[in-house]
C-alpha cells in the first residue's frame, strides 16, 4: 500500500513485529493463502511488500508501548461488524485487487449495499469457503436467508447438496447484467447447463423465448420441475381456449372419482409434453 | 510515512513449502434404496460405498499445485488440479459428476435400454383403455429415472504482469440417462422413458487490458450443443389402424451460439464517478434435420425444407454510472437493452394430426422476436451518519411481435431507509410500487389462436404491484450472540384480467440467531417462511367466467445445529438438522362443480448430519459421519400406471422414505500440517 504522508508509522521489522504476539494457528494460516507468498512480487508478503501492514495498516503505533489502563491503538479490522469503516476496509483490498475483482467491484450492487470483502471472504483461511463450491452458498445464506428458505423446498437446484454453487448463476462482484447473473439475461444464464432448451425451435412457446422465470422459480419450488404453480392451473394462466383448456381441473378429477387425464400425471404435459418448443413438422400444439 | 522495508526479513514467516495434504478414505453404509436420496449425492441403493476424499498441495521454486477429491467413490464425484507460477499463468482442470436421480418406483412396458424407439413387449394386447390391457400387469417392468451429467473443466490464464491479462476456458457437459416423456396419439397418452445423450461444449476466452482508471475486456463465448437421438418413436399400446400404431415425436435439436462481448469500467477522477459498459452480439443457429410430418406411408407431403435453418441475433448493451456529488449523496444510473431477433424463415407447414389426418390449413411458424429496456435511477442521500434514505425510478420498455401485446412499459418507484447507529446494528426498510401497462391487448390476436377474448396471459397483462422488505441485523461486537431477521411481500393485482391469474401475494420471512458459545463452540437456530397465494378466473362455456381458484402455497424451514471445533483436542463435532415442510392447498369454486379442494400436496423433509472427528496424532484422525433423512411426499398426480384410462403412465409413487447412511473412516495429513513461526 502506498505510503501516505498522514499516515502513521510502520512498523520496524514488519511482520516479525507482529508475530511478536499474533502467532496463533488461525492467524499463521495466511501463510497457507495467495496472500503470503514471497514468489509473487504482488503478494503483500512478496518481496518489497508490506506484509501484515500491507492490508492492516501501518502499525508502529499499535505494536508500540503503552502505559498501564491505555488503550491500545486499534489497526484496521475487517469484519463486518468492524470499528473500521466499510469503504476504508475495501479500500485495502481494492487497492491490489483493482485490476482483476475492484474494477467490477465500483458502483456494484454489493457496493452500492456497502458491503465489505471480508463480509463474504475469509482471508486467513487455507480454503476460503466462498471460493468453494460445496460451502458457498452458506456464505451468501448469512445475508441471502430468503434465497437459504426456498434452496430446502422439495424441488431445487442442487446447492443444498453442495452441487452448484450461487455463482454458477451470479456474479457476486458486479456485473451490468440484471441480479447480477452471469450471462447476458435469464434465459442465457440457464442455457449454460440447458442448452437443449436454446433452440430456436420450429415451434416456440412465446413466453419460454423471453424468460424461463416466467414458470419456473429457479431457487425452489414445492412443485414438481421447480415450477411456480402446480399444472393445470399454471398453464390456465394463460390458456383458456374453448374446450379442454378451459374446464377447471378440481375434485372431480381424482382418481376416486372421474379421473382426469388433465389432472393427473403430468396434467396438461400429457399430450402437450414439449413446452418448450418443438422441432418436429407436425408439433405446433407443441404434442411431439 | 515513508517505509524501508529493505530490513523487513519476514524470518519468522511459515512460508509454505513442500508437500502438504490431507486425505480421508472411508466407508458408508446406506440403509435403504431411495432414489430421491441419492439425487445428487450418489448414495441412492442400499448397501457400502467406498470413499475417498481430499486435498493436497505442492510447492516448488515458486509453482504451485493444488489438488481436491471429493466422493471419488460416488457417482457425486468431483476431481480439481490446478497449477499457477505466482500468479504469472495459471492452469485448472476439473472433472465432476451430478446424479439425478428422480424415480426407482416407475415401471413400464417398454423395456428398451437405450435408443430411440421403443417397441411393444411381445404378446401385447392392444386396448381402448388403459383398464383393458389384459397384458399390462404382466409387461410392466422396473425403469430407473434419472441421469448423469459429467463436466470437464480445462482452462487457464496468462497474466504477464503489465496491462493484459489473457484467460480461456472449455467446459464439456455429457449428460445421459433416461428422463419421462409423453407420446400422445389423438386421445391417448403413453408416458415413455426418453433417453439422454447430451453434449454441451462451450469455450470462453478474453483478454483484458487493464490501465490505472479503466478496465476493458474482450471476450468470447460459444456454446455448441449436441442431441445423439433427433427423435423417439413408440408402438402404441393402445388400439390403433395400422397406419398409426408407430409414432414419433421429435427431441431436442443439435444448436449453438456465439458471443462477442466488449465490457469494461472507467473509473472517473470526479466525483467518485464510476462508468461501465457491455455491448455483445451473439448469434444462435439451430439447422438440424427435421423428421417427416408423420410415419403414416399414406399421409404427409414432402416437407418445404430438410431443416429449419433457425437464426437468432442477439444484442445486448449496457450502461452503468455511479457518482457521488456530494459527500452525502450517491446516485446511480443505469440502462440496459435486450433483443432476440429470431431470423428463422418462416414457411407454410401441413401439419399432420395425430398421424391420421391432414390439417388443411398450412400453419405458417411464428419465430418470436423481442426486445426489451430496462432504465433505472436511484440516490442516496445521509440525512445523518447513522441513518441514510435512498429512493429510486425504473422504467422498463418490451416489445414483441406475433403477440397479444406489442409494447408493455413498466414504471416502479420505491425508497428506502437505512439506519446504522452503531456497527453491530443495521435495519433496513425498503417499499415500492409499479405499474406495467400495455399499449393494447390485442384480442384478434388471441382469437386467432382460439382464446377466450377475456383472456389476459399473465406475463403480458396490466399488472399493479406494491412490495415491501424490512431487514434487520444485530452482530454486537462483545456479544457472542447475533440475531438477524427479514420480512418481504409482495401483492399483485391483475386488475384487468377477468380471466387469467388476477392476483398474487408473496410473503417471506426469515429469523436466524447464532451464539459463539466460546472460541471453539458455535450455535445456531435459523427459521424461514415462503409463501405465494394466487388467484385465478376461468370460462368453461368459453364466455364470462365462470370458475375461480384459488392456489396456496407454503413453505417452512427449520434449521439448528452446533459446531464444536477445539483449537486443542482431539475431537471435533458438526451437528446440523433440518426440517422443511411444504404444503399446497388448491381450491375451485365453479358453476359446474360448486366449491370443492384438491387434496393438500404435502412435503415434508427431516435431515440430519453429524461429522466428528477424533485425532490420534498429529497426522492421523478417525472420521465418522451419519446422514439421516426422512421424506414423505403426498401428491394426488402421481398414480398408478392403469389408474388413467386414456394415459398410460410410468406409476411413479410418491416419495416416502427413511434412510441412513453411516459412515467411518481415517483421515491422514501428509506433508508439514502445524503452521510454526520459524526459528
Amino acid at each position: 500500500r502506498a505510503a501516505d504522508g498522514d499516515m502513521p508509522d510502520y512498523s520496524r521489522k514488519g511482520a516479525d513485529t507482529c508475530f511478536q504476539c499474533h502467532d496463533d494457528q488461525a492467524m499463521l494460516a495466511v501463510f497457507r493463502t495467495k496472500h503470503a507468498r514471497p514468489d509473487d512480487p504482488r503478494s503483500p508478503f512478496g518481496h518489497g511488500q508490506l506484509q501484515c501492514e500491507a492490508c492492516h495498516g501501518p502499525g508502529d503505533d499499535h505494536a508500540g508501548r503503552v502505559r498501564r489502563g491505555q488503550e491500545r491503538p486499534a489497526i484496521p479490522a475487517f469484519a463486518s461488524n468492524s470499528t473500521t469503516p466499510v469503504e476504508d476496509q475495501n479500500a485495502y483490498c481494492v487497492e491490489c485487487h483493482q485490476a482483476d475483482t475492484g474494477m467490477a467491484w465500483h458502483g456494484s450492487t454489493h457496493d452500492v449495499n456497502t458491503l465489505s470483502c471480508s463480509d463474504c471472504h475469509t482471508m486467513h483461511i487455507e480454503r476460503d469457503p466462498v471460493l468453494t463450491t460445496a460451502t458457498q452458498a452458506e456464505v451468501c445464506f448469512g445475508c441471502h436467508q430468503q434465497q437459504r428458505t426456498q434452496s430446502m423446498k422439495p424441488y431445487a437446484h442442487p446447492v443444498r447438496q453442495g452441487k452448484m454453487a450461487c455463482t454458477s448463476c451470479h456474479n457476486p462482484h458486479g456485473d451490468t447484467t440484471e441480479r447480477l447473473l452471469a450471462r447476458s439475461n435469464v434465459n442465457a444464464t440457464c442455457y449454460d447447463c440447458h442448452a437443449e432448451m436454446r433452440g430456436p425451435f420450429l415451434w416456440e412457446h412465446a413466453p419460454v423465448v423471453e424468460d424461463c422465470n416466467g414458470c419456473h422459480n429457479p431457487h425452489g419450488s414445492n412443485q414438481p420441475g421447480m415450477l411456480s404453480m402446480r399444472a393445470p392451473m399454471l398453464c390456465q394462466s394463460c390458456h383458456s381456449q374453448a374446450g379442454h383448456p378451459s374446464i377447471p381441473q378440481d375434485e372431480r378429477g381424482l382418481p376416486a372419482n372421474v379421473p382426469s387425464a388433465l389432472l393427473l400425471g403430468q396434467s396438461c404435459m400429457n399430450c402437450h409434453d414439449q413446452v418448450h418448443g418443438s422441432n418436429h413438422p407436425s408439433g405446433s400444439k407443441l404434442m411431439r | 510515512a515513508e517505509v524501508d522495508t529493505s530490513e523487513w526479513a519476514c524470518e519468522a514467516c511459515p512460508f509454505d513449502d513442500g508437500y502438504r495434504a490431507k486425505v480421508s478414505a472411508g466407508a458408508t453404509n446406506v440403509s435403504d434404496d431411495a432414489a430421491r436420496f441419492g439425487n445428487y449425492t450418489g448414495y441412492d441403493e442400499e448397501g457400502a460405498y467406498g470413499n475417498l476424499d481430499g486435498y493436497g498441495r505442492y510447492n516448488k521454486d515458486g509453482y504451485r499445485l493444488d489438488y481436491s477429491m471429493e466422493n471419488l467413490g460416488l457417482e457425486s464425484r468431483a476431481f480439481g488440479l490446478s497449477i499457477d507460477s505466482a500468479g504469472l499463468f495459471g492452469l485448472n482442470f476439473g472433472y465432476r459428476e451430478i446424479p439425478f436421480r428422480r424415480f426407482d418406483t416407475t415401471r413400464t412396458i417398454f423395456a428398451q435400454p437405450t435408443g430411440d424407439s421403443h417397441t411393444l413387449p411381445s404378446g401385447w394386447v392392444a386396448a381402448g383403455t388403459t383398464g383393458a390391457m389384459t397384458a399390462l400387469a404382466s409387461s410392466l417392468q422396473p425403469r430407473l429415472i434419472g441421469s448423469d451429467r459429467q463436466i470437464i473443466d480445462f482452462g487457464g490464464f496468462y497474466d504477464p504482469r503489465n496491462d493484459f491479462r489473457f484467460y480461456a476456458d472449455f467446459r464439456r457437459q455429457t449428460k445421459d440417462g433416461v428422463d419421462i416423456t409423453s407420446g400422445s396419439s389423438y386421445a391417448q397418452a403413453s408416458h415413455l422413458p426418453r433417453f439422454i445423450d447430451y453434449e454441451t461444449n462451450t469455450v470462453d476466452a478474453g483478454v483484458q487490458y487493464r490501465a490505472e482508471t479503466f478496465s476493458v475486456t474482450l471476450a468470447l463465448y460459444g456454446s455448441f450443443f449436441s442431441n445423439k437421438n433427433l427423435g423417439l418413436s413408440w408402438e402404441t399400446p393402445f388400439t390403433a389402424t395400422p397406419e398409426t400404431s408407430v409414432l414419433r415425436m421429435a427431441q431436442q435439436p443439435d444448436n449453438h451460439f456465439q458471443q462477442v462481448s466488449l465490457s469494461g469500467k472507467y473509473l472517473v477522477n470526479h466525483w467518485d464517478t464510476v462508468v461501465a459498459f457491455l455491448a455483445a452480439v451473439g448469434q444462435g443457429e439451430q439447422d438440424d434435420a427435421l423428421l417427416p410430418y408423420t410415419s403414416n406411408p399414406d399421409l404427409g407431403a414432402a416437407l418445404p425444407s430438410s431443416s429449419l435453418n433457425g437464426k437468432v441475433d442477439t444484442l445486448n448493451y449496457a450502461l452503468t454510472v455511479t457518482s457521488r456529488p456530494l459527500e452525502k449523496l450517491r446516485a446511480r444510473f443505469s440502462y440496459r437493452y435486450d433483443e432476440r431477433d429470431n431470423g428463422t424463415p418462416v414457411t407454410a407447414w401441413s401439419r399432420v394430426i395425430v398421424d391420421l389426418l391432414d390439417s388443411g390449413q398450412p400453419e405458417p411458424n411464428a419465430p418470436y422476436s423481442y426486445d426489451r429496456g430496462h432504465a433505472t435511477t436511484s440516490v442516496e442521500y445521509a440525512l445523518r451518519d447513522d441513518l441514510r434514505v435512498s429512493a429510486g425510478y425504473e422504467y422498463r420498455q418490451m416489445n414483441r411481435d406475433l403477440q397479444e401485446v406489442a409494447e408493455q412499459t413498466t414504471n416502479e418507484g420505491w425508497g428506502q431507509l437505512r439506519w446504522q447507529p452503531v456497527a453491530w446494528f443495521d435495519l433496513r426498510a425498503k417499499g415500492g410500487a409499479s405499474t406495467r401497462g400495455v399499449d393494447r391487448y390485442d384480442t384478434t390476436v388471441a382469437v386467432s389462436l382460439g382464446q377466450n377474448p377475456l383472456m389476459r396471459k399473465y406475463n403480458l397483462a396490466y399488472r399493479y404491484r406494491e412490495y415491501g422488505e424490512v431487514v434487520a441485523s444485530i452482530m454486537p461486537l462483545e456479544s457472542p450472540v447475533s440475531f438477524s431477521a427479514s420480512v418481504l411481500f409482495a401483492d399483485d393485482d391483475y386488475k384487468e384480467s377477468l380471466l387469467g391469474l388476477n392476483g398474487s401475494e408473496e410473503f417471506r420471512a426469515t429469523a436466524d440467531v447464532s451464539w459463539a458459545v466460546s472460541d471453539s463452540a458455535f450455535v445456531y437456530l435459523a427459521y424461514g417462511r415462503d409463501s405465494l397465494d394466487a388467484h385465478q378466473a376461468g370460462s368453461e362455456q368459453f364466455g364470462f367466467w365462470d370458475w375461480s381458484a384459488f392456489h396456496e402455497d407454503r413453505f417452512d424451514h427449520l434449521g439448528a445445529g452446533v459446531s464444536y471445533r477445539p483449537t486443542e483436542g482431539p475431537l471435533s463435532l458438526r451437528v446440523d438438522y433440518s426440517r422443511g415442510n411444504g404444503d399446497t392447498k388448491i381450491e375451485y369454486d365453479s358453476l359446474s362443480g360448486g366449491r370443492n379442494s384438491l387434496p393438500e400436496l404435502e412435503s415434508t423433509l427431516d435431515s440430519l448430519r453429524v461429522e466428528a472427528s477424533y485425532d490420534f496424532s498429529e497426522r492421523l484422525a478417525a472420521t465418522f459421519s451419519l446422514r439421516y433423512e426422512k421424506f414423505e411426499l403426498q401428491d394426488w398426480a402421481l398414480v398408478s400406471p392403469a389408474a388413467l384410462p386414456n394415459v398410460l403412465t410410468l406409476g411413479a409413487q410418491p416419495y416416502d422414505y427413511d434412510v441412513v447412511a453411516a459412515g467411518i473412516g481415517i483421515r491422514y495429513r501428509f506433508g508439514e500440517n502445524e503452521i510454526t513461526l520459524a526459528e
